[in-house]
């Protein structure tokens, strides 16, 4: 399921053999991610395009440095998070020097509506649960849930503990569940209990 | 409390967290919780951003755009004149006559002259001499890089709700920015180029016995001058080569006729890394790829700004491979000449002979 590997291989396509074929996919796979997630420091698609891009120029420029990076999607979040912070210091000239001015609408995620499973209602529900939670629970969420990211991914990227991010995502598995338990009359939900049981 | 618990298992589950023991556990609460495991589906669907989305499509503009911003990033900083070559060690020498030079290049430069016809609008022109090459922004926000020995005109200012137009003589690589409203045109003997938003390389040298528009981003279309007005779309890393009869120095009025036959359309092949022959001058690499050594020695014959001949004609026909920098002229000549397929010589004029 995760693309762990596949990345660590392009990665090192990248790195080691200078491969521009590999470092096009290497950004196809991994650029929306990213940009969502600046996007959620800067406040700005725009501007996050342009720092996932800066981010990518910068992989190729020193890609015969980066061998010893070990893992190469917490080396590009973490690349993403920094250049973003950097940004936002230049524009409003004052200190960031954590992400305490996250911008969690950006990251917003919920299930695909009307793919027989989920109605368009009990989507929107969950959405405004994930919104009414505090907004680092919504960055841990849509970086577990949506990038697939590991606890101890998440755990480096922000600074945390492992335990804090069950923690949290505990929290957000909790009140997402109990937005839609109250909803299990809803017919698509019903359609599923019978089939189920 | 098994309801906490119940969560917690979900989450670690979602993660990929999950442990065996702790996998036999949340089966058993899912028994106790039937209505759970719909929540445990809902949280193994796909889910999607609930606000902006970036689709296939999308993606594939963003690396595209993404590819423009490498490609600049990779090429030297803005400098009005470059001087090509110059080894090191003579570096205060050269300094001398480049800024001599930079003169007379930004009097030519900015030399403006009136188009006979319609167009009312003031024309710049750019010019470089032999040995040097140079690097504009041009109004709209494209940029150019004119190589030695070529010629450049555009306007001072592009014309609203028409196309952008310049005229080229020589070689130039462009990076145009994007506007739908305007297509950018060049214009050369030979043909002309329709571009969207793109960045290309244009080769139309009045002596040279082709001329060669190489495609690296977008897409254009290119439009030959001859009867036909045949249109030729090149996708990307793709080159259209151009036989046409050179303008000798005597017939200036000699027309560019190309035939249908003799088009060639062929692929850009990377000499090493991500260098592209066909536009690595713009990165001050000198790069050809299984080039026979008859048109190598024209290109060292413009980048050293040397006069090479040869002695034995049946040289001509070696083909070379190499990307060179920093390298002097001798250096080059000696580099090739290791292979052992020829030897070379500086007469007491300076010219250079190959055997």
């Amino acid at each position: 399921m995760r693309k762990d590997e596949q990345i660590k291989s392009l990665f090192q396509r990248v790195c080691c053999d200078d491969n521009i074929q590999a470092y096009n996919e290497l950004y196809i796979a991994l650029c929306t991610r990213l940009i969502h997630f600046s996007a959620s420091i800067v406040s700005s698609f725009h501007l996050a395009e342009e720092i996932v891009s800066d981010v990518f120029i910068a992989l190729w420029q020193k890609r015969n440095d980066l061998l010893h990076v070990e893992n190469p999607v917490v080396y590009l979040y973490v690349s993403t998070k920094n250049l973003s912070l950097n940004t936002l210091q230049q524009q409003k000239r004052h200190q960031h020097h954590a992400l305490d001015h996250i911008n969690p609408d950006m990251l917003s995620i919920a299930p695909e509506a009307e793919n027989g499973m989920v109605s368009a209602e009990v989507s929107q529900k969950i959405e405004r649960a994930i919104r009414s939670l505090p907004a680092r629970c919504q960055v841990i969420f849509r970086l577990i849930k949506q990038d697939r990211l590991s606890y101890r991914e998440v755990a480096t990227l922000l600074n945390i503990s492992s335990k804090t991010v069950d923690a949290q995502l505990t929290i957000a598995v909790k009140k997402i569940s109990q937005a839609i338990r109250f909803d299990l009359s809803d017919e698509v939900a019903q359609t599923f209990l019978r089939i189920d049981s | 409390m098994d309801q906490e618990r119940l969560y917690a298992l979900l989450a670690r589950e979602m993660a990929g967290e999950l442990t065996a023991e702790e996998a036999n556990t949340l089966q058993q609460l899912l028994q106790q919780y039937p209505d759970a495991s719909y929540i445990r589906e809902v949280f193994a669907q796909n889910w999607v951003p609930a606000g902006k989305q970036y689709g296939p499509s999308q993606v594939q503009q963003l690396l595209e755009k993404h590819q423009l911003r490498l490609q600049a990033a990779s090429l030297p900083e803005e400098t009005p004149v470059t001087d090509i070559a110059p080894p090191r060690k003579v570096w205060k020498l050269y300094t001398a006559i480049a800024a001599s030079l930079l003169v007379l290049v930004s009097l030519g430069a900015w030399f403006l002259r009136q188009r006979p016809a319609q167009k009312p609008a003031p024309l710049a022109q750019l010019v470089t001499a032999k040995r040097m090459r140079s690097q504009i922004l041009l109004p709209d926000g494209s940029r150019v890089w004119l190589n030695a020995g070529s010629k450049l005109d555009y306007p001072e200012q592009f014309a609203p709700h028409s196309p952008r137009e310049v005229h080229l003589e020589g070689e130039a690589f462009f990076i145009v920015a994007a506007d739908a409203e305007r297509p950018f045109r060049v214009y050369t003997k030979a043909f002309r180029v329709h571009v969207l938003g793109t960045s290309f390389n244009v080769r139309a040298y009045p002596l040279e016995d082709s001329a060669v528009a190489s495609l690296v981003q977008g897409a254009v279309e290119v439009i030959l001058n001859n009867d036909s007005k045949q249109v030729v779309a090149l996708r990307p890393n793709e080159k259209l080569t151009i036989p046409v009869h050179p303008v000798t120095t005597e017939a200036t009025t000699a027309a560019p006729i190309p035939t249908m036959a003799a088009l060639q359309k062929s692929k850009l092949t990377l000499v090493q890394d991500s260098i592209i022959p066909e536009t690595a001058w713009v990165q001050n690499k000198l790069a050809f790829k299984h080039l026979e050594l008859e048109k190598v020695v024209v290109m060292l014959e413009e980048w050293y700004g040397v006069k090479i001949d040869f002695r034995n004609n049946n040289k001509r026909k070696l083909y070379f491979t190499g990307v060179f920098e920093t390298e002097s002229l001798e250096q080059v000549l000696n580099a090739m000449e290791n292979t052992q397929s020829f030897t070379w010589e500086k007469d007491n004029t300076g010219k250079i002979w190959i055997r």
